[in-house]
């Protein structure tokens, strides 16, 4: 057997034990396309029968994996077919029923969330997209596991900017619902630009139709990890080895995720699909990627130089995970949600950290605005038009853009909202006075730009 | 052609129209299916003879050869090949005795202790031990029983996989 340095064996062990080493999710992709039924009551029969049957076993074997590695896996999920697709042949307006049964499933596996409540309409609306649509605020509220998201934009189509209107609504009329959990509804849904299929985090998290039958994804997380390697630095050691740092610990935290992956795939003897190598925070102090932007050299996340150096963070986490792993995809750069992160909600305590700051930030990471919580009075232009504009930096950056905000009932800026666990603490930003009302007025699409005409 | 699910709904149509219940051994019939045929006290008979029971989940038809790709997939070299590898660390503040309970601890449970290693930094103990387990004994029960050594105030034992530590620093 070869023999390995203890440096080596420590290292592995102490970023388990001390650094908050571990598999942020396996999430199960599981395809629905054949529970489609003219009887929406059968839909759902299917539905749930099909997720409990080849679910059944996910967390019992994502846990006997996690014991055999000494690797803890924190979240066990389902991501399924965007169900606008499967509900489209019962012809149902209203497809709660569906999202119940996704939850029903949910708690009869154990996962901790089930995602692809979903519809793409970047290009136009199905009956199916509409009745889905004007059923999320429902779901989310009455379910505790459903997640949901649309697909508003990409590179090809263009910005659908009525259904960025319709889904603007949308998050009102949840985050409202569920004023009395401070908006969680809104916490559990997510529009994109350039939506990738196979993203295993949520809220975003589905089964795209160019998929197998069933997959096991992967997404890895170690901020702490990077933050002490960071750490471990001299200040006067150069951006140049500042990356290479970044990259070699990448490629440590990957291999996890590649040897996890791999291992629970086999065992629940299905495709293992990919590990999303994004640098995932958590709310637990060391789990921070803006600390790692002040180890950087950034003062305080939001100042200028923040966007240089989430740029640096994100390449970096892309090369060094990109060779530890027979198969990238999701995400896979930095999050930045900002309610999440103990670094985030601090430099937006400050006070330096807007939401300006934080676009101009999305177009350097792999996520968007993510966990951002704006005044629960907010007008419908104010919040369109921040939507908008974050598709638009998707749409012609060629690259995935979110935007998980959440208008919180009865707060205004600078107010707390606990969401607890992993969803964290919201502290209210200030969106400002000027909207766009007469862009709202106008609808229509903004056409697809010129990067998405490569042939 | 398989007929993916059976619902309640046709269990009721099948019943009403006087067809018989027989499904494909593959195929996957909802709770609320069984139920409706046990309220019609009917049984679900499957194609290849005798009562349907649940199926093996269908991966789908890239399944067979995605797993083959998967044992495929190159993995660093160098390490026991069977997965009986073990590496054990204990970390803890420095006292005597430490080492003889762990080895002893190893010796009643079944491995082969291939390398030892020790170093103490500033009051600490830092200890790795490659061993290798024998044909009779379990990974989970090793893992169990060293980790319950040591106590609060006293040092941590860990038990993982050496192909966690292949994984990790080998190419």
């Amino acid at each position: 057997m070869a023999p390995y340095t203890d440096r080596e064996v420590l290292e592995l062990v102490r970023m388990v034990e001390l650094e908050t080493l571990d598999v942020r999710t396996t999430t199960l992709g599981i395809n629905l396309l054949d529970c489609a039924d003219p009887d929406l009551e059968s839909t759902c029969e299917k539905i749930y029968t099909k997720v409990v049957h080849h679910a059944s076993k996910l967390v019992e074997t994502a846990d006997s994996v996690a014991a055999d590695f000494g690797v803890p896996i924190i979240n066990k999920r389902i991501a399924v077919t965007p169900i606008s697709l499967v509900a489209a042949a019962s012809g149902a307006d209203n497809l709660v029923p569906i999202a119940k049964a996704m939850d029903a499933a949910a708690k009869e596996v154990g996962v901790d969330f089930i995602a692809g409540f979903t519809a793409y309409v970047h290009k136009g609306f199905t009956r199916a997209d509409d009745a889905l649509m004007n059923s999320i605020p429902e779901a989310l509220d009455v379910t505790d596991h459903v997640c949901s998201s649309v697909s508003l934009a990409s590179t090809k189509a263009g910005i659908n900017m009525d259904a960025t209107r319709r889904f603007t609504q949308v998050v009102m009329e949840t985050a409202n619902r569920t004023a009395d959990r401070g908006g969680l509804g809104a916490c559990k849904l997510v529009c994109f630009s350039n939506v990738v299929e196979d993203n295993p985090f949520v809220a975003g998290a589905h089964i795209g139709i160019g998929e197998a039958e069933t997959v096991l994804s992967v997404g890895v997380s170690g901020p702490g990890v990077v933050r002490s390697a960071l750490a471990r630095l001299s200040p006067d050691d150069d951006l140049t080895a500042v990356a290479e740092t970044i990259k070699r610990t990448s490629f440590k935290i990957t291999r996890i995720g590649e040897l996890v992956g791999r291992e629970t795939a086999k065992r629940l003897n299905t495709i293992f699909g990919i590990v999303d190598v994004s640098l995932a925070p958590t709310p637990a102090i060391g789990d921070s990627v803006a600390d790692i932007l002040e180890l950087i050299g950034v003062d305080v996340t939001g100042a200028p130089g923040t966007t240089a150096a989430l740029a640096l963070l994100t390449d970096a986490v892309k090369k060094g995970g990109l060779m530890a792993s027979s198969s990238v995809g999701g995400l896979s750069g930095a999050f930045i949600p900002v309610s999440e992160d103990q670094g985030m909600i601090e430099a937006v305590r400050k006070g330096a950290l807007s939401l300006a700051k934080l676009e101009a930030m999305t177009t350097v990471c792999s996520v968007g605005l993510d966990m951002v919580a704006v005044p629960g009075d907010i007008s419908e232009d104010i919040l369109m038009g921040i939507i908008a504009d974050e598709m638009a930096v998707g749409m012609v950056n060629t690259k995935t853009t979110a935007c998980r905000i959440i208008p919180v009932p009865g707060l205004g800026p600078g107010d707390t909202v606990e969401w607890g666990g992993l969803l964290g603490t919201g502290i209210v930003q200030d969106p400002g006075k000027f909207g766009c009302a007469n862009l709202l007025r106008r609808g229509g699409r903004i056409p697809a730009p010129m990067q998405g005409f490569r042939n | 052609m398989t007929r993916r699910f059976l619902t309640a709904e046709d269990v009721r149509r099948l019943i009403q129209s006087g067809g018989e219940l027989v499904v494909d051994a593959e195929t996957v019939v909802t709770p609320q299916a069984l139920e409706a045929a046990q309220a019609a006290g009917v049984t679900i008979n499957s194609g290849s003879g005798g009562a349907w029971q649940v199926p093996q989940p269908d991966r789908g038809p890239d399944a067979a050869r995605a797993m083959k790709s998967l044992s495929n997939l190159p993995e660093p070299e160098g390490g026991a090949s069977d997965g009986r590898g073990v590496i054990i660390t204990v970390v803890g503040k420095n006292r005597s005795g430490v080492l003889a309970e762990i080895t002893a601890h190893l010796a009643t449970a079944g491995c082969n202790i291939h390398k030892v290693s020790q170093e103490i930094v500033e009051g600490y103990f830092h200890l790795v031990l490659t061993v290798e387990l024998d044909g009779s004994s379990s990974f989970n029960s090793l893992k169990s029983g060293i980790e319950c050594l040591g106590g609060e105030d006293d040092f941590v034992a860990r038990a993982m996989h050496e192909r966690v530590f292949r994984f990790m620093h080998r190419v």
